[in-house]
């Protein structure tokens, strides 16, 4: 998509109006394409430790091949981790590293 | 409607083929190395002007120099070098870095020891080390001890804080004496 798309349907509008009194079109829109964006329904889908989606496995069960073992971890405040990756973080700081928050565990799961 | 569970399922079904054979060959990499090797390509991305990085051993991303040249302020012309070495635990633990290059500053010894907040492995409050950081914020936070963090309120070496409290004109001109013996 180019920045040109958006300026387009503000002046079809204006230049249906006008065709509308005058009859004199100036140019009318022929196409258009609307973009739309998703993501998931978690407030960060990255973790931030290890910066691999949360719904993934982190790196390291990745390279020791713990796929299935791999849980994610949402704190009190709303942010979330891979818990493996949030519990070798906790043993120096028990603190969010992205609020500074002191690190409650709201739910641990997938 | 794509859901978070349909997701997961579409994951476990892909996920028995390549798992065994993948994470085989990749299982001697260091999850530091695998961290470091999008972060090094992120931060030649976005190196300030006043800074260059040069990598002694390719193969060694986590041991590395950097040199600062400061184009404003009390340290414009010098070129200031320093070591950067990872540890085997990052990014749980901050990088370890000393300036190479002998230096007058408040905040930087002069046998290279350097007191910058987001280098600290273990601190209360929230300006230390954490994980969420990357090389990026080192390079960007060692360059700026030049000018915005340049900090004469919470020194490492109190003398040069000193000095500056004291006499000004006379800090600029043994940090410049330096700039000439040592940084060039």
């Amino acid at each position: 998509m180019d920045d040109g798309d958006e300026p387009p349907i503000v002046l079809s509008h204006n230049t249906s109006l006008s065709s509308k009194s005058g009859g004199d079109k100036m140019f009318s829109l022929k196409k258009w394409n609307a973009v739309a964006m998703w993501s998931w329904d978690v407030e960060c889908d990255t973790c931030a430790i290890c910066r691999v989606q949360v719904m993934d496995a982190c790196l390291r069960c990745q390279a020791e091949n713990k796929q299935e073992d791999c849980v994610v971890v949402w704190g009190e405040c709303n942010h979330s981790f891979h818990n493996c990756c949030m519990s070798l973080w906790v043993k120096q700081n028990n603190r969010c590293p992205l609020c500074q928050q002191d690190w409650v565990v709201q739910r641990i799961g997938k | 409607m794509l859901t978070l569970a349909s997701k997961l399922k579409r994951d476990d079904g892909g996920k028995t083929g390549r798992a065994s054979g993948a994470s085989d060959s990749t299982h001697r990499v260091s999850i530091r190395d695998r961290l470091l090797t999008k972060e090094v390509s992120e931060l030649e991305a976005h190196l300030p002007s006043t800074c260059k990085a040069s990598f002694p051993d390719e193969d060694k991303l986590h041991h590395f120099q950097l040199a600062v040249s400061p184009d404003e302020g009390y340290y414009q012309s010098g070129r200031f070098q320093f070591e950067i070495d990872v540890p085997e635990a990052y990014n749980m633990v901050p990088p370890k870095v000393r300036c190479l290059t002998r230096i007058w500053h408040p905040n930087i010894t002069e046998n290279g020891e350097i007191c910058l907040s987001l280098l600290r492995e273990h601190s209360i409050d929230g300006t230390g080390w954490a994980p969420t950081r990357t090389l990026k914020d080192v390079v960007w936070g060692l360059n700026s001890l030049f000018t915005d963090l340049l900090n004469f309120d919470d020194p490492l070496n109190i003398d040069a804080a000193e000095h500056h409290l004291r006499d000004k004109e006379d800090f600029r001109n043994k940090v410049q004496d330096y700039v000439k013996h040592y940084a060039r």
